[in-house]
């Protein structure tokens, strides 16, 4: 393992209270360490750059089903943007979809070294750690959707949270998971039947529960796991107008399960659930009334879901949401129920910049940004590929930086949308220590990653170091230049390696992948255990013995234990 | 004795993962669950002519060494200008991820049986979607099942009763395995019935459509799923169908195109449409719109009659459209139980599912032009690397006098006619009994294979066989680009 | 105008993909470095000058460029891609995509050319004087952008799938053509002077289709709407009667097919629904 000297950057590390001073890290055997031997180390001469922790991104959809489905469906996608092989590096294609070597390699380039993908279909879990696994040099874990499961949801409607919990404490060992997932809770299931929930007070057909009851049952599930990150919920009526109301008593009905200061609930690329009106024609943004929640509340944390005008692919496990874009758009359309646990779908979608709509949703993610006063409340997501490709962060970061690059932005825009945004009122512009909180310290707190997103002794050494002088470069003026620097790292370190060097992949090592390891009391698991193996059969086309998947599908596997609170 | 469980079956892409069986010592003594060619498929394993490692000499095939063997294709693909790498549907992902690596450094076309089953299917998804679900939904949910272009009862043994018409679920509780034994006892009075039936009504044109019963019979009774079957003639599925629509071949296109306009309340111009009165379309188009949960499975009859991709685009958009009116799906019923997972591993390295050209460094992809067929068809490649299939006995007759015209390899588990005309044979171990590994289900939905047996000496998984030759070739590149590098630089 | 020629120094066996022969490309280049361009021979990189003896006059702009190949192409891919101006004189048979995403200037081939010929052209013109093979004018493959401008003219017979999702532009194929001719299309023209295979028109949304000559049947998708004495293409009056069809309905479409009732006899009974 390589001993290196990271010296004279300009630190951000919010975690440990570094804001821009100028020091130097000590990486020894993939850690960061208090000194290490100058004489021995390999020197990286940072002096005029930008230091920070290796990005952490908590919601981009980079493998697993539906990922794949939406690479068959669009190879017009990727003939526009190719990435021919190396001596390290092989093949791929991008652009909105990207294949999982490039996906690694794009990653790394902009500093990122932790990835959370979002949706795993349990049924199909194996899928996504094969990809995973062929996903080089970053960080990766999955959230397994557990919102509709059959099982959850007959255990959650005898209240039986116990069993529920020691349930879901199982599925996480069986997909190899990181944290629950809630995808329009109750709504995949009645989509089964073409049909979906309006209201968290709606009843799930034949399963006698309502979508609140699946938010709260899960989030007391979480709790009594211990998980590292709270529920992660993608709110019923997403993207329908008026859904800011849903998203708002989503948030509200949890908040009782949160004792002090404690999280309970993520709600994910907040963007698509916080529009405002009755339909379309009166569509507009309820970010400011979301974020004054945010702002009154500390049980909860939001991701942007920033859209960005470009040609992309939508993906999410919500079929009804997705068959109703498809009608929306008139673009090509795939659905993937998957039996007993969820559905999903996908359809190939272009944000335009005169569309009122597509412009209300750009300003929503940015007002969500910079209304929220607490940076540690909101990450940086454009919930990949649907709100654009993980490529276009650097452009998120220059806007948020800057007045002036959003001005840019709006003035290209639907007027109509601008004039009724409360955006271009607003004059408040990230430092580059928020930043670092959006983009790492954030997230990786909220995850529970307690070695990722600093740079405190012990740490991980995953760094990324950006050609970016804070003394000379004013992000407000030149943002251009902070777009750059985001985009290609001159430095990203992985593991205590240095992977990448000015943008370009210099060594190509396999990342770890997280789980959550649970241990339930061995009596609850065997009872509950010979209940799901009764019925198991008739619930599934998969043998209960065949379900499970073995580390053999984890290239790093990194389990963490974590006890019950049982 | 010993007794395995939940083994895994390698034939079909229904990848039926519930079969037990007893074995001694080498050998399989019985088989349970399976369908009888899963049955053969263990029983019989052990009594394959097994491939030898062989190199051809003076135009004779020679047995060598196994490390010989790997050698000489090295040296054929490093050599290769345009080679192409077929097979992959019945081994392992694991062996398709190296088989990627190798198309890589080689710079070959990598493509698998997609191309000449389901590679349409996948042209008409690149157009227009596809409405898809895994089998356990046709079990709960659906109350419409219909299949074009496809017998599973000779094709997909066990589709219907693990999956489908037969099948059991939640919400679709009104047929039990109880009734499938009466309703077989009842097979033969119902064909006396029909044949009756027949002669009393004197249809319009002999032979050539049925009616829907609208009083069925039997265990059929109070069951509330409905079976459809279209297909050229009347196949063993066609016979349990509540609706049977016998189309002519190469019509299948047109008789979607009026079902989409009739879904839609449209008039047609024309009285009948390739030879069927529109009157049994409507009554046809009834069914469908007034399902609850619907499925249309399609096979080969539909992806390769007249139109190929068109046909599979017109039966997806009518799925779409029917949508509109019900819940309803459509899945490729797709023959080799791993060449989903093939399309899988292929898509998520390189963006494209099967013929992806890979010579210039990138991935490339234009069915019709890095297609195996059209490739051989233009007598393209200069080496051809088979693994895990037997093209020579399956493509056209022009197809293989090119393939054969340029150096042949095979990697096989057993004689085939590939094997018994290559240039080099290698011998590998049966995926889904001798070695591991994972394979996806038609539906996409991963399952891992059992390892049952231990492989005999000398037989190496898949897996390891391309691992060695892609050794070799980067150790042959390598000397290469050695020679290039001028002494003393 | 200066005349390059390029000559294949042997007979290719693998495809030889070489998008660099055309007018833009070798505008403004000596004959030198015309053959340093990059050219792949199967997997290997290859420079024009490895394959080609190339001889004649360069000028600075491609308009006053013509580029003469001849010998055999069949193998030789994506010639004259995006060119803008300038001309390519082929004298044989042209491999496939010839004059992919083109915009300007002129091709023409005096044998046959492969499929995908003046694939996602935008402008300019392309002659074939002998066949051409499938998706003449056509799209990649889930693009749903085919032909956006521009002229492609056959002289022979075309295949399956001619204007697959055109969007604007004019296609004339003199001889018969496969099926699907104008399936997706959005707009543009199509004249058909031979015979067409059938379901011409699937999936059309706008554009015209005019057929000469014979077709088993309309697809049962599109509706009859008039007769009419003659129709003009490209400014040209064509000589009918023809049968005017409005699809395809299931894509809720209005192109248009035009279709000769005197080479459809057997097509008469739709002028009741008139």
């Amino acid at each position: 393992m390589a001993v290196l000297l990271i010296k004279n950057g300009y630190v951000y590390d919010p975690i440990n209270g570094v804001d821009g001073e100028r020091m130097d890290i000590a990486v020894k055997d993939g850690k960061i360490v208090e000194d290490v031997d100058e004489r021995e180390a390999r020197v990286i001469d940072a002096s005029g750059m930008v230091v920070m922790p290796g990005g952490v991104d908590i919601h981009a959809h980079i493998a697993g089903a539906e990922v794949n489905a939406g690479r068959l469906l669009r190879p017009e996608d990727h003939v526009k943007d190719v990435e021919p092989r190396t001596a390290i590096t092989r093949a791929g294609v991008g652009y909105s979809i990207p294949s999982t070597f490039t996906t690694g390699y794009r990653y790394t380039r902009m500093g990122y070294t932790t990835v959370m993908n979002p949706s795993m279909p349990p049924l199909e879990a194996r899928h996504t750690h094969e990809e995973l696994s062929d996903t080089p040099i970053i960080d990766k874990a999955s959230y397994p959707l557990l919102g509709d499961s059959w099982f959850v949801l007959e255990f959650l409607s005898k209240d039986m949270i116990e069993e529920c919990a020691a349930f879901v404490a199982w599925m996480m060992w069986a997909t190899r998971g990181y944290a629950i997932k809630i995808v329009n809770p109750g709504g995949l299931e009645t989509w089964g039947f073409g049909g979906n929930v309006r209201d968290l007070n709606d009843e799930v057909p034949h399963f006698g529960i309502t979508p609140r009851e699946i938010v709260r049952g899960l989030c007391k599930v979480n709790k009594l796991l211990n998980l590292p990150h709270t529920i992660h919920v993608h709110t019923n009526n997403l993207g329908v107008p008026g859904n800011c109301e849903t998203t708002l008593k989503t948030l509200m009905c949890v908040e009782d399960l949160a004792e002090d200061g404690e999280r309970a609930i993520h709600i994910t690329h907040c963007q698509f659930s916080a529009f405002l009106g009755d339909d379309w024609a009166t569509m507009e943004s309820g970010a400011p009334l979301i974020a004054r929640y945010m702002n009154r509340h500390s049980h909860a944390t939001i991701d942007m879901g920033q859209v960005i005008f470009t040609d992309t692919t939508t993906m999410t496990a919500d079929g009804p949401f997705q068959y109703g874009l498809h009608l929306l758009s008139g673009n090509k359309w795939i659905n993937h129920d998957v039996e007993t646990e969820t559905s999903s779908g996908i359809v190939p979608f272009r944000y335009r910049r005169t569309s009122r709509v597509h412009a209300t949703q750009w300003c929503i993610a940015q007002e969500l940004a910079l209304l929220i006063e607490d940076p540690w409340k909101i990450y940086l997501t454009t919930d990949h590929p649907n709100g654009g490709p993980f490529t276009s962060y650097p452009r998120i970061v220059s806007w948020l930086m800057s007045v002036k690059a959003r001005e840019e932005e709006l003035k290209r825009m639907n007027r109509r949308a601008v004039k009724r945004s409360v955006l271009p009122t607003i004059d408040r512009e990230y430092s580059l220590y928020e930043i670092a909180v959006i983009t790492r310290a954030g997230p990786a707190r909220a995850l529970g990653l307690e070695n990722k997103g600093h740079l405190g002794v012990g740490a991980d050494a995953d760094i990324a170091v950006y050609p970016l002088n804070p003394e000379e470069v004013d992000p407000s003026r030149d943002y251009k230049l902070v777009r750059r620097a985001f985009s290609r790292a001159a430095y990203t370190i992985k593991s205590g390696e240095i992977v990448a060097k000015d943008g370009e992949i210099v060594k190509a090592p396999d990342g770890k992948t997280y789980w959550v390891d649970v241990k339930v009391p061995e009596d609850l698991w065997e009872a509950v255990k010979s209940e799901i193996a009764e019925v198991w059969e008739d619930y599934y086309t998969v043998r209960f013995s065949n379900y499970p998947l073995t580390d053999h599908y984890l290239k790093i596997s990194s389990p963490i234990t974590r006890q019950a609170r049982m | 004795m010993r007794v395995v469980k939940d083994v895994v079956c390698p034939f079909c892409g229904c990848l039926c993962d519930d079969l037990e069986l007893e074995i001694e010592g080498r050998e399989v003594k019985a088989v349970r669950n399976a369908c009888a060619v899963g049955e053969a498929k263990f029983l019989h394993y052990g009594k394959h002519e097994r491939t030898r490692p062989m190199i051809r000499k003076n135009g004779e095939l020679v047995e060598v060494s196994l490390d010989e063997a790997i050698r000489k294709a090295a040296e054929i693909l490093a050599e290769a200008k345009y080679p192409v790498l077929f097979g992959w549907s019945s081994t392992s992902c694991e062996a398709v991820r190296v088989g990627l690596q190798l198309a890589e450094e080689v710079g070959a076309i990598i493509d698998h049986c997609s191309s000449v089953c389901h590679g349409p299917s996948v042209l008409a998804i690149q157009e227009v979607g596809l409405a898809g679900f895994t089998l356990g939904q046709s079990r709960h949910r659906f109350d419409l099942i219909i299949y074009w272009g496809s017998n599973p009862l000779d094709s997909h043994f066990r589709h219907f009763e693990r999956y489908s018409t037969f099948s059991e679920g939640r919400f679709r509780p009104s047929i039990s395995r109880r009734s499938i034994t009466q309703f077989l006892s009842t097979l033969a009075e119902r064909r006396i019935k029909r044949v009756t039936r027949r002669l009393l009504i004197k249809e319009r044109e002999e032979g050539f459509y049925f009616g829907a019963r609208r009083a069925p019979s039997g265990p059929f009774k109070e069951r509330d799923r409905k079976l459809i079957v279209v297909d050229v003639r009347r196949t063993r599925a066609a016979k349990m169908a509540d609706f049977f629509l016998q189309v002519k071949p190469n019509t299948d296109y047109e008789i979607i195109q009026a079902l989409r306009m009739l879904i839609r309340d449209m008039e047609l111009d024309v009285d009948e449409v390739a030879g069927i009165p529109v009157e049994v379309l409507e009554e046809l188009a009834d069914i469908l719109v007034n399902a609850k949960v619907g499925v249309l499975y399609f096979g080969v009859g539909l992806t390769m009659s007249k139109g190929k991709h068109r046909n599979i685009e017109a039966a997806i958009s009518l799925v779409r459209d029917l949508n509109a009116r019900a819940k309803f799906h459509i899945l490729p019923m797709r023959g080799h139980y791993n060449v989903t997972g093939a399309d899988v591993v292929i898509t998520w390295t390189t963006g494209y599912p099967y013929a992806v050209d890979l010579t210039q460094g990138y991935p490339r992809y234009n069915p019709g032009e890095t297609s195996t067929i059209d490739v051989l068809l233009r007598d393209d490649c200069d080496a051809f690397l088979c693994i895990a299939s037997d093209p020579v006995a399956h493509f056209p007759r022009r197809a293989v006098e090119n393939m054969l015209k340029h150096p042949l390899i095979a990697i096989d588990p057993v004689v085939s006619a590939t094997t018994l005309v290559a240039d080099v044979v290698i011998p590998s171990a049966f995926s889904g009994i001798e070695v591991g590994g994972t394979a996806y289900r038609m539906d996409h939905v991963p399952i891992t294979l059992k390892k049952v047996f231990e492989p005999p000496e000398g037989y190496l998984p898949d897996e390891e066989i391309l691992k060695r030759i892609l050794a070799e070739v980067r150790r042959i590149k390598g000397k290469a680009a050695e020679a290039l590098v001028p002494a003393g630089a | 105008m200066a005349t390059i020629t390029l000559t294949p120094k042997y007979s290719f066996t693998v495809p030889v993909y070489a998008p660099c022969i055309s007018p833009d490309s070798f505008a403004g280049k000596t004959l030198k470095e015309i053959g340093e361009l990059e050219v792949w021979e199967g997997n290997r990189r290859k420079k024009l000058k490895q394959l080609f003896d190339i001889k004649g006059k360069t000028a600075d702009t491609p308009e006053e460029i013509t580029i003469k190949l001849s010998g055999n192409l069949w193998k030789v891919r994506r010639i004259g891609e995006e060119m803008t101006a300038g001309k390519i004189l082929i004298d044989g048979d042209a491999g496939l995509h010839l004059g992919v995403k083109m915009r300007g200037g002129t091709i023409t081939v005096k044998g046959n050319a492969d499929s995908w010929l003046g694939s996602q052209m935008r402008g300019g013109t392309i002659e074939v004087m002998g066949n051409a093979k499938d998706y003449v004018g056509g799209a990649y493959r889930g693009s749903g952008v085919g032909m956006r401008g521009g002229t492609i003219i056959v002289h022979g017979n075309a295949g399956y799938d001619v204007g697959e999702w055109m969007r604007g532009g004019f296609i004339k194929i003199m001889g018969n053509v496969g099926a699907y001719t104008g399936v997706h299309m959005q707009g543009g023209t199509i004249l058909v002077q031979g015979d067409s295979e059938g379901r011409i028109g699937a999936l059309m949304k706008g554009g015209k289709i005019v057929l000469m000559g014979k077709i088993d049947s309309i697809l049962p998708s599109f509706t009859i709407q008039d007769l009419k004495k003659r129709t003009k293409v490209e400014g040209e009056a064509v000589e009918g009667p023809f049968y005017v069809f409005i699809g395809d309905l299931t894509e809720d479409g209005s192109g248009k097919l035009f279709i000769s009732k005197k080479s459809n006899p057997h097509l008469s009974f739709y002028e009741r629904l008139i």
